[in-house]
């Protein structure tokens, strides 16, 4: 693989809101400059786990180096570095913008500047970067570039004095895009004689090769066979490969100055390979590390149990190899009454969380009971000591006061629904700050809301509200006191820690009564009748029983019939794998995520 | 060989045979099996009985080698038929097989409304030596709510008539009607026994889609006993069969001794079995799994297509293939509904797997909690746990 001069490097992103055609654009660019051939072409090739596919998000940021030959008949070595396009995935973005200088701001020219547009556009700004706007979508009939190019220009504050219309679908207007990038986005800057100095911007664990980093060489270079330590963690390795994506891995002698590729060194130990950390030479240190990435704070936590509770060892081996992929969730030892034993995990959002659960699930394949998601309470006792409780069940007896984190959310959405919107966030204790034309039909709707109702199916009422059209991005606010209350269930007398919950006073009674109700819809009947309570403190304020299952045999099987049989007992056994036994009383996983669905 | 070996190939080798016929002067209400109405006049008695013909025709090559161990006539109404016409199918499927078991059990289904003491004796001519007749009630309020065409009156003496004709008899009796009681059903299984009956299968009345009943339950129009209800009826039946000397060996059929119905019990030892007509669902197994396949289930269709075929696939609606881990779980479903239980050894020398292979640990949960015993060879629930059979069977599927 040929290299150019370091003033012949451009390291760029794409950013974009969901949706808005990022994977797609970036897998045009790859076809565009050859990187891959019509044969190897798969949609959106970039995502690269299964999950991704599926669900046509990208999770994790990947960097590929594209050579191009410009307009200028010079050679361009291109490092594209995909990022997510979710607000949970915030950290990644920024982590892959740091080893950037510029970056192509994706809008859809169908619909225009949405909460994660304005979002990633500020993110890149914080990096000082180049940022390109290209209008994607332009095969569509609904496509209005130029109303969108004014949104751009009005809401955001960027010059479109260049307009950049493409479609990622055909590949129109690609071209174009990469002369710009060659001729707006500067080259690195690097002290190519210096120290080295590499930034890891992302790792994960290969089962052959041990853990792995994904780098941006700032100075110096990296060459296979290379002693190195890492600044932060103290660890020292030598390195068996580097190499780059093209989008298919592949090794090179070495990482130059402003280059960005892998490396592998046989690193056992998953801990040593720490995302923000600098690499250098260790015969030949740097003297300063580069400036890392903030630590990302997890905010939504639940607990994750094996339903097999002899798969213990095994959860936390697949924790351990999964936090190496994705360091921005935490996870804790815990044990429950009716779980046994488990985790405790803090994610960033619900959908980070979600996915941690399945890819647990399939990549490592477990059985696993998941608990409702909780937020993290500042807890004051009498002694004014501050607990932070991130487990409703683990609320001491004797406290002062709680404090619940509130999100500053902001809401884009066509002025149609603005009562839609504000309805909700009313009903969601929400506190209004304030609503602004982004142009004639498009508003911004800010409120702070607590945390723990942007959790309990916001998004999605949200969404149904809004016919689909809001989009919404958020950030920590801060705490604040409130009058909130633990919420337990009781089964057949006994507290279930796992389905206990932290409600606002003023409605937890109604609260209380329809989670009753909807656990009696989940919990199957048994052989003995079941009572489920609902208590604060001590005193029950609901009741709902479960006749007990008296009959359950099938009357007649015969010769004709035996295979419709067999399917119907082979559900039911699936229906258990998903079921806890508390006491002598099998709950369903549903039932610890009932909470979220209760209307009251 | 060592002979328990040679009990074993032998038992491989026994296979039962079902004939479906698929018409009845009436659909039944709550009925799901595959059948038609059609005027008993109209029944083509002939063309049925050549078309099975036909079919036994095709499947020669799959018996070969296989001992004959029972034959049943179901369905729908056998009795509609001509008792002629049944004999000329039931010597074709003797003659097909090199051997068959001594004392060879025959049975065919009837109907109170279709068996006269004449057709009685016409079938037991024929070669069938047990009758299991549709009484399902004696209280004439009840079997106008299931849509029967007999009365008490009528019932009785069809029952009564048949034990004089045929060695065997068996009635079926239904429970879990709306508005029956627990003294209504005993007094009712008095009579039945009273006439010399020697079998008697008691269900539960079910509720399945696709019936006109599963229809009106959906729509919140028709009523069904209480769970409670059920499963009082169910105890009461079994201490009153203990009084009469029948014995509770399946979840729903109760027999004097020795009257047990062996083609069942075929069926629940997971053996194989052989099938002919319209619907009509046969499974044959080898050393390396099972195949089961379903005929046509429309009969006016099954009679087209067997003029024409020339393959047995061509009589076929589906064929699954059952691996040895799923004729494994079969065993277990079907076994554990008999008092005599899951023989292990003889399941796994019939499939080739082990019984308890992956449900190790499932198995000794249940054993712990009772819901199964082991003893001579056999895993079984006992009979008082056998109102709940369904979720002790999924806890080790």
């Amino acid at each position: 693989m040929s290299s150019v001069p370091l003033e012949r490097i451009r390291n760029f992103s794409i950013i974009a809101h969901i949706d808005h055609g990022k994977s797609t654009l970036a897998d045009r660019i790859l076809e565009v400059t050859g990187a891959i051939t019509q044969r190897e072409k798969k949609d959106q090739l970039l995502d690269r786990m299964e999950l991704e596919q599926e669900r046509g998000i990208t999770i994790k940021a990947q960097g590929v180096r594209l050579p191009y030959i410009a307009e200028d008949g010079l050679e361009y070595q291109l490092n594209l570095i995909d990022t997510p396009g979710h607000v949970d995935f915030t950290y990644e973005v920024s982590r892959s913008l740091a080893a950037c200088e510029g970056a192509l701001l994706v809008v859809d020219s169908t619909q225009g500047v949405e909460a994660q547009t304005l979002a990633n556009v500020y993110l890149a700004l914080e990096q000082d970067l180049e940022i390109i706007p290209v209008f994607n979508k332009v095969d569509l009939p609904s496509s209005d570039v130029d109303r969108v190019k004014r949104e751009v220009e009005e809401v955001i504050g960027l010059d479109c004095d260049e307009v950049l219309p493409c479609s990622g679908k055909t590949g129109e207007g690609v071209k174009a895009i990469l002369e710009a990038i060659v001729r707006r986005v500067p080259p690195p800057t690097a002290k190519v004689e210096g120290p080295l100095r590499a930034l890891m911007f992302d790792s994960w664990y290969d089962s052959y090769r041990g853990a792995m980093g994904m780098i941006r060489v700032v100075d110096g270079t990296l060459a296979k066979g290379d002693k190195i330590k890492m600044m932060a963690t103290g660890a020292e390795y030598d390195v068996g490969e580097v190499g780059v994506y093209t989008p298919f891995p592949t090794l090179v002698d070495k990482l130059e100055p402003g280059a960005v590729g892998f490396f592998a060194a046989s690193i056992k130990s998953i801990r040593d390979t720490k995302v923000g950390d600098t690499i250098t030479h260790l015969h030949n240190r740097a003297e300063e590390a580069l400036e890392g990435f903030q630590e990302v704070k997890p905010m939504v936590f639940c607990g994750i149990f094996p339903t097999d509770s002899d798969k213990y060892p095994d959860l936390r081996d697949a924790l351990d190899k999964l936090h190496l992929n994705d360091s921005a969730f935490l996870f804790e030892p815990e044990t429950s009454d009716a779980l046994g034993f488990g985790f405790r995990c803090g994610f960033l959002g619900l959908l980070h969380m979600e996915i941690v659960q399945e890819r647990l699930e399939r990549e490592y394949n477990l059985d696993l009971i998941t608990t409702a998601p909780s937020v993290v309470y500042n807890v004051y006792t009498r002694d004014g000591e501050m607990v932070e409780v991130e487990n409703p069940s683990r609320l001491p007896e004797h406290r002062e006061r709680i404090e619940e984190p509130y999100y500053t959310v902001a809401i884009h959405v066509p002025s149609d629904y603005v009562g839609a919107v504000i309805k909700l966030c009313q009903q969601r204790r929400g506190e209004q700050q304030g609503i602004q034309y982004a142009s004639q039909n498009r508003v911004i709707i800010t409120y702070e809301l607590p945390l723990a109702e942007v959790l309990f199916d916001f998004f999605d009422k949200l969404k149904s509200v809004t016919r689909g059209y809001a989009s919404m991005d958020y950030e920590l606010k801060g705490y604040r006191p409130n009058q909130l209350v633990r919420l337990d269930m009781l089964i057949n007398g006994d507290r279930i820690d796992a389905l206990s919950a932290i409600v606002h006073k003023t409605n937890s009674f109604p609260f209380g009564r329809a989670l009753a109700k909807k656990l009696k819809t989940i919990v199957p009947r048994q052989q003995y009748e079941v009572a489920i309570q609902a208590a604060i403190g001590s005193k029950i304020i609901a009741r709902e029983t479960i006749r007990a299952l008296r009959k359950d045999v099938t009357a007649k099987c015969y010769g004709g019939d035996i295979s419709r049989k067999r399917k119907l007992l082979e559900k039911q056994k699936e229906g258990k794998k998903r079921m806890k036994s508390v006491g002598s009383v099998n709950i369903p996983q549903e039932a610890f995520h009932a909470i979220l669905k209760v209307d009251a | 060989m060592s002979g328990s070996m040679a009990v074993e190939k032998a038992d491989q080798r026994l296979t039962s045979v079902y004939v479906h016929f698929p018409w009845c002067a009436r659909k039944c209400p709550y009925c799901d099996f595959a059948t038609v109405k059609m005027a008993p006049e109209a029944v083509p008695h002939v063309a049925y009985a050549d078309a099975l013909l036909r079919e036994l025709q095709l499947r020669q090559a799959s018996v070969e080698g296989r001992t004959l161990a029972s034959i049943f006539f179901g369905g729908g109404t056998p009795s509609l038929w001509d008792a002629h016409e049944l004999k000329r199918v039931l010597d074709a499927i003797r003659g097909a097989f090199d051997d068959v078991v001594d004392d060879l059990e025959i049975t065919a289904e009837s109907n109170p409304a279709s068996l006269t003491r004449s057709k009685a004796a016409g079938f037991r001519e024929a070669g069938v030596g047990r009758l299991s007749i549709g009484v399902q009630s004696l209280d004439d309020a009840k079997l106008k709510f299931l849509g029967r065409l007999h009365d008490r009156a009528g019932a009785l003496k069809a029952v009564h008539e048949a034990t004089l004709e045929m060695p065997r008899v068996s009635a079926d009796f239904m429970f879990g009607m709306p508005d029956q009681t627990v003294e209504g059903l005993t007094a009712d299984l008095d009579a039945m026994l009273a006439t010399g009956v020697h079998h008697v299968s008691a269900y539960a009345l079910t509720i399945e889609k696709g019936t006109l009943f599963g229809e009106l339950h959906r729509l919140g129009k028709l009523r069904t006993a209480r769970e409670e209800t059920y499963a009082e009826m169910f105890f009461a039946a079994e201490r009153r069969f203990a009084e009469h000397g029948l014995a509770h060996y399946e979840v729903s059929n109760y027999a004097r001794p020795g009257h047990e119905s062996r083609h069942n019990l075929h069926y629940w030892r997971a053996g194989d079995y052989f099938a002919l007509g319209a619907a009509a669902v046969g499974c044959l197994g080898s050393e390396s799994g099972a195949s089961r396949y379903r005929n046509e289930p429309l009969g006016t269709r099954y009679l087209e297509k067997a003029a024409s075929a020339v393959r047995p696939s061509d009589l076929e609606e589906s064929r699954e293939a059952l691996t040895p881990a799923t004729r494994v779980q079969e065993a277990w479903m079907l076994g554990l509904r008999t008092s005599e239980g899951v023989h292990a050894e003889r399941v796994q020398a019939r499939t080739g797997r082990d019984v308890l292979e992956g449900r190790e640990k499932e198995v000794a949960g249940a054993l712990e909690r009772g819901d199964l015993t082991f003893s001579d060879g056999r895993y079984r629930v006992p009979s008082e746990r056998w109102i709940r059979l369904d979720g002790i069977v999924a806890s080790v599927f």
